[in-house]
């Protein structure tokens, strides 16, 4: 049997991948490559680029060289439009500081991103209560987030992240807003989700977080790669 | 439901205050789009569509009866150049005695008419029935004029003693008659006249109305036509009196158009503004940029039709009273506001909101999604830093300096929180200085601080007293009576002008007119000091283009007065020349053939007796005169000073309400930064302070450069108003605030942004800093 059918097809690849913002360089010819199924951690200093990298990813923002293919999709070929369903097919994403819709309840924030693809409401939100009772928060589906918790909020934010079924799932900081109770929690979450197929990539300061899940950890500085680390993922 | 409806109506219902301060100054400004268009539309040719809609007469012919058979007049429509006629009416000069209206009566012109409507003159029954049987009679009067004696189902008299039960009142625009009774009844009163009326296919000049009558008159035996009555001096008195009132009304119309839609504008751009986090999330979870503006779009769309729909309804329920209190009782027929003013309204203002809202939505369209998400809360590197840096090292405490540093920091959104700010206070400065303008010019035209009495023959008494008497004796007599000042006789005199195609209006005045208040109406020059000299109105100045230093030339039976203009005054919209009365002297034996009409005008002693005591004096003197007080501020004035302070009100509400919203979004936006503060140590109070502080510099600001523009935009606005009304104005006029009204204004402008900046300030000063930094 040749490599090709024992490895995972890879989900990110990025190619000497460089941002700048003004004069200053933010990402410096990055090459990474990401295959389905991994959990991988990006650490490093504050400015060392690796939430850059994961906005160029997500393709919320563009690369000014370089390029970035997800799943097949170079992002380079896209457009406006383009980025916007790449990201809804494609992409889940949970940010540091949650960015739920304040004006939508747990409900519909997290079955807003079913609609986007056409499904009806109905069936949008059929799909997200069973994604809220998974992950433990149906009862606050008709709560808004200003009254949810930390934790409560980013459980919310991972279901919306994954209403779509992503190929990728992004994560930024996504426990740095949490006590530890809650960051604990999301940090089994994201485990439980690696282990049943999900690819990973996240970013983070949190030297726990990264070796409880992840299974690679890309250390960044200067908008360089520096080294990488293989893991064992921790009990 | 869509994703893009699902996230949009969300944000409706979820944005109370947006939702609601977007819905208010649309319905707001709908009210006032809809008023103004129906302003705009009834200011125009006020005269003749009022004349038209009445099918007015161009001229009101009188004959003697005995001379022209009904057949002869009947025929007298066929004419060429007879547009339509009506008639033969039988028409009586009489006098109505009123119930206890004393031994004189109500002289008037009564007709007898089947028919109210017909194809000229077709009168507005405003109250009551036409009369259908003998012993009835309609009498005329403005529609819903402020109730006189007289009312339905009281009783009146002819000299001969037949009875006549009043059963309606009417309003002829074209002054026909004062009353009308059926033709049986005008039969039993065998009248010696009959009226027709006439409407001509030339009726632009006194020189086509006149040709046109000559026609009829040489249709019929000679000696049948008694007296002929254009239309046109009619038509010159309406248009005095409205005169520069409605070319402000005009601007006022235009102005709450413009203002209206900047501050939609404002309002809505603001919200989409204040928004880019939230497009940020929408594009990060997989929004299209279309999308995003289709939400943004929906989102201020329905509040900006349910707002319009209200908006609409509420400015056709005002425009109309307003119009009907300003034209219907001012005796310029039925004016409505149309089904235009509605259609423009309902559908302009969400199509402007949809405008407002997609300049700074496809603004986001172009955002970076990444860019968007991190608004509000992204560092912003070196802004302003020299500025901060030396509030910081100010004396002023360190919460204040922060405070007004804060502005600086990001210049754009300070430069959209003082441009609603200016605005508003733009707009309440041109407001209350135009309402003031218009009541600063009734004043002035009407000479109200100096002439408190006029005194003019007496329409109930017997007229021959007056002239008996002589009018010199009866300036003296009036001059001795206690509380009297100074008295003036005036006298207009049909005199010519040399190089001008009308007589020119004339007063000529005896007695001090330097007291009479002519002097704040001056524009240029002097008063008259003598005989020789002449002051003119500056409509004069217009039609006759004539200046200070001209000479003017009147003519009577071939002797003439020479005039030099020493002077221009305002004037209230009419061309006319004053002089003294010692010029008529030399008119000699011809001034005794004419008719002149002389009126007195009295100023009182200050401190005197009351108005109303002087003119019972007058009344009980038995001169034949009788004593009124200058037209009170009402009809138009009314009108159009309530019109200007509803106006002021509302687009004042709607001007606050949109820089309330500005900087409440603007603070909102600043509440972790607020979080922030507290986390070194600053306490609830000087957050409140800094953030107050913040937005009263920008409300100073928005103040100054509003009350600034609000003058200049007053002070270019008016003269041009008045420039199209042919009258110049006097300097009072044009600056008509005090500087404690602006110091007023600009303090509303401090005091409206602290007030939006306070409220959210103060629950983020009371949020625990977890709190306000976890919303993030």
């Amino acid at each position: 049997m040749t490599e090709a059918n024992t490895t995972p097809p890879v989900v990110v690849r990025l190619d000497g991948l460089r941002k700048e913002y003004g004069d200053t360089t933010a990402l410096d010819g990055v090459s990474l490559e990401i295959r389905r199924g991994e959990a991988v951690a990006v650490m490093g200093p504050s400015g060392c680029g690796k939430s850059t990298m994961l906005n160029l990813v997500a393709g919320l923002d563009r690369p000014t060289g370089g390029k970035v293919t997800v799943d097949g999709e170079d992002l380079h070929d896209l457009d406006e439009t383009g980025l916007a369903l790449f990201r809804r097919h494609k992409i889940g994403m949970i940010f540091q500081f949650f960015n739920l819709l304040d004006d939508l309840d747990t409900l519909d924030n997290v079955a807003l991103a079913a609609q986007l693809t056409g499904a009806r409401a109905p069936q949008a939100r059929a799909r997200a209560m069973d994604l809220l009772d998974e992950l433990g928060i149906a009862d606050r589906r008709s709560t808004y987030p200003a009254a949810l918790s930390g934790g409560e909020r980013q459980r919310v934010a991972v279901a919306r992240a994954l209403m779509n079924r992503p190929a990728l799932l992004l994560a930024d900081e996504p426990t740095g807003a949490l006590d530890s109770k809650a960051g604990e929690q999301v940090m089994d979450l994201l485990i439980d989700l690696n282990q049943i197929g999900q690819t990973l990539l996240m970013v983070t300061h949190d030297p726990n977080l990264a070796t409880r899940c992840a299974n690679r950890v890309i250390d960044f500085a200067d908008g360089r790669i520096e080294r990488e680390r293989s893991l064992e993922r921790a009990a | 439901m869509s994703a893009v409806g699902t996230a949009a109506l969300a944000a409706v219902k979820r944005r109370k205050l947006q939702t609601v301060v977007i819905g208010l100054v649309v319905m707001f400004s709908t009210v006032t789009i809809v008023t103004a268009l129906a302003l705009l539309a009834a200011t125009s040719r006020p005269f003749e569509r009022a004349f038209a809609q009445q099918a007015g007469a161009h001229v009101t012919a009188t004959f003697d009866a005995a001379t022209a058979g009904e057949g002869d007049l009947a025929a007298t429509a066929e004419l060429d150049g007879v547009e339509a006629a009506a008639g033969p009416y039988g028409q009586l000069s009489t006098t109505l005695e009123l119930p206890g209206s004393g031994p004189h009566g109500l002289p008037v012109t009564m007709v007898g008419r089947d028919d109210p409507a017909g194809p000229v003159d077709r009168l507005d029954l405003w109250e009551g029935r036409w009369p259908s049987a003998a012993g009835e009679i309609v009498l005329d009067d403005v529609p819903n004029a402020p109730s006189g004696p007289l009312a339905v189902g009281d009783t009146v008299s002819l000299p001969d003693g037949t009875s006549l039960t009043i059963v309606g009142f009417a309003y002829s625009f074209s002054e026909t008659a004062g009353a009308w009774v059926t033709e049986a009844q005008m039969s039993e009163l065998a009248p010696v006249e009959t009226q027709m009326l006439y409407r001509f296919t030339e009726n632009g000049t006194s020189a086509e109305i006149d040709e046109a009558v000559a026609a009829i008159e040489a249709a019929l035996p000679g000696g049948a036509l008694v007296a002929a009555q254009s239309y046109l001096p009619l038509k010159e008195a309406v248009t005095a009196e409205l005169g520069s009132y409605l070319v402000f009304l005009v601007v006022f119309g235009i102005l709450g158009l413009a203002v209206a839609v900047l501050i939609v504008a404002n309002v809505v751009s603001g919200a989409v503004v204040s928004g880019s986090r939230h497009i940020g999330v929408l594009k990060a979870i997989g929004f299209t940029p279309r999308q995003v503006v289709m939400v943004y779009l929906v989102m201020v769309t329905v509040p900006a039709v349910v707002g319009a729909v209200f908006g609409t309804a509420a400015g056709h329920m005002l425009g109309q009273f307003l119009l009907a209190s300003a034209f219907e009782e001012g005796g310029l027929g039925t004016v409505t506001v149309g089904l235009t003013a509605d259609a423009i309204a309902l559908v302009g203002m969400p199509v402007l909101v949809l405008l407002a809202a997609l300049v700074p939505a496809l603004q986001a369209h172009r955002l970076s999604a990444a860019e968007a998400i991190s608004a509000g809360s992204a560092t912003h590197r070196g802004r302003a830093l020299r500025i901060q840096r030396w509030l910081g090292g100010t004396r002023l405490p360190r919460a204040a300096s922060l405070g007004l540093g804060l502005p600086f920091a990001r210049p754009g959104r300070t430069a959209m929180t003082a441009a609603a700010v200016a605005l508003g206070v733009l707009t309440a400065t041109f407001a209350v200085g135009l309402a003031a303008t218009v009541t600063e010019l009734d004043a002035v035209t009407k000479r109200r601080d100096d002439v408190q009495v006029h005194v003019l023959p007496s329409l109930a008494g017997p007229v021959q007293s007056a002239t008996a008497l002589g009018d010199e004796a009866i300036q003296e007599k009036l001059a001795a009576m206690p509380g009297a000042a100074n008295v003036t006789a005036n006298a207009q005199v049909d005199l010519t002008m040399a190089g001008a195609g009308e007589p020119p209006e004339n007063v000529f005045i005896r007695g001090d007119s330097q007291q009479m208040g002519y002097e704040n109406q001056l524009l240029e020059g002097s008063w008259f000091d003598g005989p020789g000299e002449t002051v003119v109105t500056s409509r004069f100045v217009y039609q006759h283009h004539v200046g200070v230093g001209d000479s003017l030339t009147l003519w009577m039976d071939g002797e003439r007065i020479e005039l030099e203009v020493v002077g221009v005054v305002m004037g209230n919209g009419d061309g006319k020349l004053y002089a003294d009365w010692s010029n008529l002297d030399g008119l000699g034996d011809a001034l005794d053939d004419i008719a002149r009409g002389v009126y007195y005008e009295v100023r009182l002693e200050e401190g005197a007796a009351a108005t109303a005591d002087y003119i019972a004096a007058v009344d009980a003197a038995g001169l034949g005169l009788e004593g009124t007080e200058p037209t009170k501020v009402g009809g138009y004035m009314i009108t159009i000073i309530s019109l200007s302070t509803t106006l002021t009100v509302m687009l004042g509400s709607v001007a606050a309400l949109g820089v309330f919203n500005t900087v409440v979004l603007n603070a909102r936006e600043r509440r972790r930064d607020l979080g922030m503060l507290k986390s070194i140590g600053m306490t609830p109070r000087q957050v409140v302070g800094m953030m107050t502080t913040s937005m009263a510099g920008l409300g100073l600001l928005g103040g100054v450069i509003g009350a600034g523009l609000g003058v200049l935009v007053h002070r270019q606005v008016v003269p041009l108003a008045a420039a199209m009304a042919q009258i110049e104005l006097v300097q009072s006029l044009l600056v008509p605030w005090t500087a404690p009204i602006l110091a007023a204004l600009v303090l509303a402008g401090v005091a409206i942004a602290v007030a939006g900046a306070y409220l959210p300030a103060r629950a983020a000063a009371r949020q625990t800093i977890a709190e306000v930094l976890r919303n993030e």
